[in-house]
């Protein structure tokens, strides 16, 4: 791959200054900070109107004029209509009402998609699921399809199609038999032993005689089931959440204080990995060995640290003298 | 009538919004798929429409001189450069330069062709399966052999922003052919500087600002997150456990680590969403109707 | 109380209240030293990923996938890891593929991925650590369409679902005529696809997929998202409208080592070890802190 233009390479260093100027946020609200984020702000400002236009205006409406006819052209220019009356009412004051009929349009609009589409895919396939049986019987591996072998722990397309082969050549007689069959490879019968468990493992899961439970996922599913009841009873406050409805309703937040845990130890990680990627940039250890050569991160980095170090420094001391300038306004 | 007319029309788009979910007819998908358009358009207009109102706030700051003006200013200007360096200036003045090929005979009339490439140090050659730089270490162009035949010859360059160039040439055997060509820089949004410019400064301001919370999240786990009574302790043990029970040093400590955090997810966590998620639902419904109705008014503004 | 009667604030109090900005040097040492010294613990996957990959091994050569990359930059440290091993995956099967985004902010990160990740080999014969089927460069309107940007949110969302075509006004990216690329015909809604991969960073994302495409049309679709939406999406994934969720860093280093590729998500979820470590210290710290305090002890907050 040939090598980058000096132009990149300054960007590179443009993009890694910006990252530490952003950084020092950390510090306290400067003028680096605000440098960056003004730049950042106006960046996007123009992005954001070209891309639009590019991608959506300009075919959907200046292209369109062209290519359409009959009542196709005239609903399309209903839309040209509607895009001008959004426009009167940023630039008149006196007009601004006639943007009203463009708002009104899009938001009912959209509430009339939202209502079916909620009621379709939150309400509807959750109440199904939610009132589907407790069972939950194992998979019988001498007789369940793939597509259900597939599905169990350690297990993968190709072993399930093995297992299909393996069993129509002699039954299974128990999970050791079905994961040592010679046909799965030395990782495929690694990976089924890995998996194996009493809880939540394959033994869990699998079973080789018919009409076998898998007596935790049935635990599994009255908890389930229990905790939706429970959440939803908190959230039903037509009635006052005393006496058994309020004991009732307590359980209800345990559950859902679970589901916020869980949210915010992810949240966690979320945040972690941003930081992760901007560490791996900053570091140059995205680039490939001759392109991190010629930009040379780490360098650039500590270079931009020590400038934004000293010119902090300097902006505090000036701070502390009392004789203002930009980015030295009191934040109201 | 400047309030009744919106409503009555937001009624009338709102209840066939509603009604076309059921309505199997082939006519009314088509019309469904035109209003969806016209959301599509006019969501972009608003983008836009967004852009030339921070403009006009922004405005009136910098003549007043308010705090930070000097700050305005580089926001201005960055939007001003962003739009100008978006509009397709190549296609203005013209710009359509083609690759060139000339074939001679070679030194020898048998063997294989020789396919010599022309072109800047920093512009991908590709002649058939073999790739390369335009010039190499030395500052000779790129060269290579191939077989008598029908060749493609495509230049490119890295980064974004050029028109990639590809010419054809049927070589026989011992010929020479020897193309030129430069890929010419492109404007407007697959443009050079206004790919640059999010490659370098739209992307890691973007970026670091989202990875700010990182820090800030752990300032507040030190500070805020309290187990003041059963539920927020719930809370945090859980926390705890999903943190641990995601990254690869929970399954180092305890096998089934993973396993408990992912039951978590799948039971009490799956649980108390899914009630979350129909009581939204109806309220969303609920909420929908109201709009529909004309019961809803805030989103068109007070007289 | 008189200066004479004032005690010394206790150890918690002054901890309680000491300046927030040794948190974040801490904070940064934690991320920046694991590059350094990298603890190399193997990233294993968890059922949703393993259900994502299935679904993905499940294609027979020659399928049709559509991939919704609803990203910005700022999410890529999450996304693209998973993005580059789905990419080797759906190569090594020889799978067509059609992009499209409904983010403002994602076309020139979609023509880079175009460029590096499509256009180009991501694991060729002979890749140090790698024992897989080598992939090919994929050739644009051949192998590959980018259909681009639409905006609209779930009513862009429910126009792919219903005419495609309409939607990106029957032209790819580059221009070309859908109907003059080969791979795209008979394709015109998103249920022509045999799998929908959505790689999604927020709002409009595979939320906005399941309530207005996939319940309706029935569509086969796995998500990859960032961990933040993993709790939202996971009811999805239960109830079979998602069937396959790669929930974060984690998870898409998880798909790689099914891939059989490790990268960035491999080594991001290796520096995720010490990171929530020190996340979970700072809060058990805080909470030891918090319950020694006299001040709590004596009632207060």
């Amino acid at each position: 791959m040939p090598a980058f233009a000096m132009i990149d390479v300054v960007g590179f260093w443009v993009g890694i200054f910006l990252t530490f100027c952003i950084l020092s946020f950390l510090y306290d609200d400067n003028p680096f900070y605000k440098l960056a984020e003004h730049l950042f702000i106006g960046i996007s400002i123009g992005y954001l109107m070209v891309q639009q236009y590019t991608d959506n205006l300009h075919p959907k409406l200046i292209v369109a004029l062209g290519e359409k006819d009959g009542i196709w052209l005239a609903l399309r220019l209903v839309a040209i209509v509607l895009v001008i009356l959004l426009f009167v009412k940023a630039l008149s004051r006196r007009w601004a009402w006639l943007g009203r009929f463009p708002l009104a349009f899009v938001v009912a609009f959209y509430a009339g998609l939202q209502i079916n589409a909620v009621a379709n895919a939150e309400l509807g396939a959750q109440i199904q699921f939610a009132s589907k049986s407790l069972d939950d019987p194992k998979v019988d591996l001498n007789t369940a399809p793939a597509e259900a072998l597939t599905s169990l722990p350690g297990s993968s397309p190709l072993v399930a199609e093995k297992l299909v082969a393996e069993r129509a050549q002699r039954p299974f007689t128990s999970l050791d038999d079905a994961t040592t069959r010679p046909s799965l490879t030395p990782a495929e019968r690694q990976d089924l032993a890995a998996a194996r468990g009493t809880l939540v493992g394959l033994d869990a899961s699998a079973s080789v005689k018919p009409g076998q439970q898998n007596w935790f996922g049935v635990l599994s599913n009255v908890l389930l089931l229990l905790g939706l009841l429970t959440s939803l009873v908190y959230f039903y406050f037509s009635v006052a959440h005393t006496g058994v409805v309020g004991r009732v309703s307590k359980i209800g937040v345990w559950v859902l204080m679970i589901g916020f845990g869980a949210s915010f130890g992810l949240t966690v990680q979320g945040r972690l990995a941003l930081a992760i990627g901007r560490a791996y940039d900053v570091l140059g250890r995205t680039f490939s060995p001759s392109d991190a050569a010629q930009i040379k991160a780490p360098y650039v980095s500590l270079i931009s640290i020590v400038i934004i170090i000293l010119g902090i420094a300097g902006w505090e001391l000036r701070r502390r003298n009392g004789r203002g300038g930009p980015g030295t306004a009191e934040k109201t | 009538m400047k309030k009744t007319l919106p409503l009555v029309l937001g009624m009338l788009f709102g209840f066939y919004a509603v009604a076309e979910f059921y309505i199997p007819h082939h006519a009314v998908g088509t019309l469904t798929d035109e209003f969806r358009s016209w959301a599509g358009i006019l969501t972009a207009a608003a983008f836009v429409l967004g852009g030339v109102n921070i403009l006009q706030v922004t405005w009136p700051k910098i003549r007043r001189r308010e705090a930070d003006w000097e700050y305005k200013v580089i926001l201005l200007a960055a939007a001003g450069v962003m739009l100008l360096v978006g509009l397709p200036w190549h296609r203005l003045v013209g710009s359509d330069a083609k690759a060139t090929v000339t074939v001679a005979a070679g030194a020898s009339a048998a063997g294989p062709a020789t396919v010599i490439v022309e072109a800047p140090a920093d512009v991908v050659v590709q002649v058939g399966s073999a790739v390369g730089a335009g010039k190499d270490a030395g500052g000779k162009p790129f060269t290579t052999q191939v077989e008598p035949g029908e060749v493609s010859i495509k230049l490119s360059r890295r980064v974004a922003g050029y028109q990639p160039q590809e010419v054809k040439a049927t070589l026989t055997a011992g010929q020479v052919a020897t193309v030129r060509g430069d890929p010419p820089m492109l404007w407007g949004k697959e443009g050079r500087v206004f790919v640059w410019l999010y490659d370098h400064v739209f992307a890691p301001c973007n970026s670091t600002m989202f990875a700010l919370l990182a820090f800030f999240v752990a300032s507040a786990a030190f500070r805020a997150f309290r187990a003041r009574n059963v539920e927020a302790g719930l809370l945090l043990g859980a926390a705890m456990i999903m943190l641990l029970g995601r990254i690869p040093m929970g399954r180092a400590l305890w096998d089934d680590l993973p396993d408990i955090a992912q039951w978590l997810l799948d039971v009490p966590n799956n649980g108390g969403r899914r009630a979350i998620m129909m009581g939204a639902a109806v309220g969303a419904i609920a909420t929908g109707l109201r709009v529909i109705l004309g019961l809803e008014r805030s989103h068109l503004g007070s007289d | 109380m008189s200066a004479t009667e004032q005690k010394p604030a206790h150890w918690s109090e002054k901890l309680q209240t000491f300046d927030r900005r040794w948190i974040f040097l801490a904070m940064s040492l934690a991320i920046v030293i694991p590059l350094f010294f990298p603890l190399g613990l193997p990233a294993k996957p968890d059922p949703m990923t393993k259900a994502a990959y299935n679904a993905v091994e499940s294609l027979p050569p020659g399928s049709r996938v559509f991939v919704s990359l609803d990203m910005d930059p700022a999410s890529t440290p999450e996304l693209e890891p998973f993005f580059k091993a789905v990419m080797l995956h759906l190569k090594r099967k020889n799978v067509k593929v059609v992009f499209g985004t409904t983010w403002y902010s994602a076309p020139p990160l979609v023509e880079r991925y175009m460029r590096e990740v499509v256009e180009a080999s991501i694991a060729p014969a002979g890749t140090a650590g790698y024992s897989g089927a080598p992939d090919r460069p994929y050739v644009k309107n051949v192998d590959y369409v980018n259909l681009g940007f639409r905006d609209g949110k779930g009513a862009i969302i429910q126009l792919f679902g219903s005419d495609l075509r309409k939607a990106f006004d029957g032209r790819a990216n580059d221009g070309t005529a859908l109907d003059q690329i080969p791979m795209m015909s008979g394709i015109k809604q998103l249920k022509d696809f045999d799998l929908i991969v959505l790689l999604n960073a927020g709002f409009p994302g595979a939320k906005e997929y399941v309530q207005f495409v996939g319940t309706r049309y029935k569509l086969k679709m796995i998500a990859a998202c960032t961990a933040v939406s993993t709790t939202d999406l996971a009811p999805y994934f239960q109830t079979g409208q998602l069937i396959g969720l790669v929930g974060g860093m984690a998870a898409a280093a998880g798909y790689e080592d099914l891939v059989g590729k490790k990268g960035a998500g491999t080594s991001g979820a290796d520096v995720l070890n010490i990171g929530s470590i020190v996340v979970m210290l700072a809060i058990i710290f805080g909470n030891v802190v918090y319950f020694v305090s006299p001040r709590r002890r004596r009632g207060g907050r």
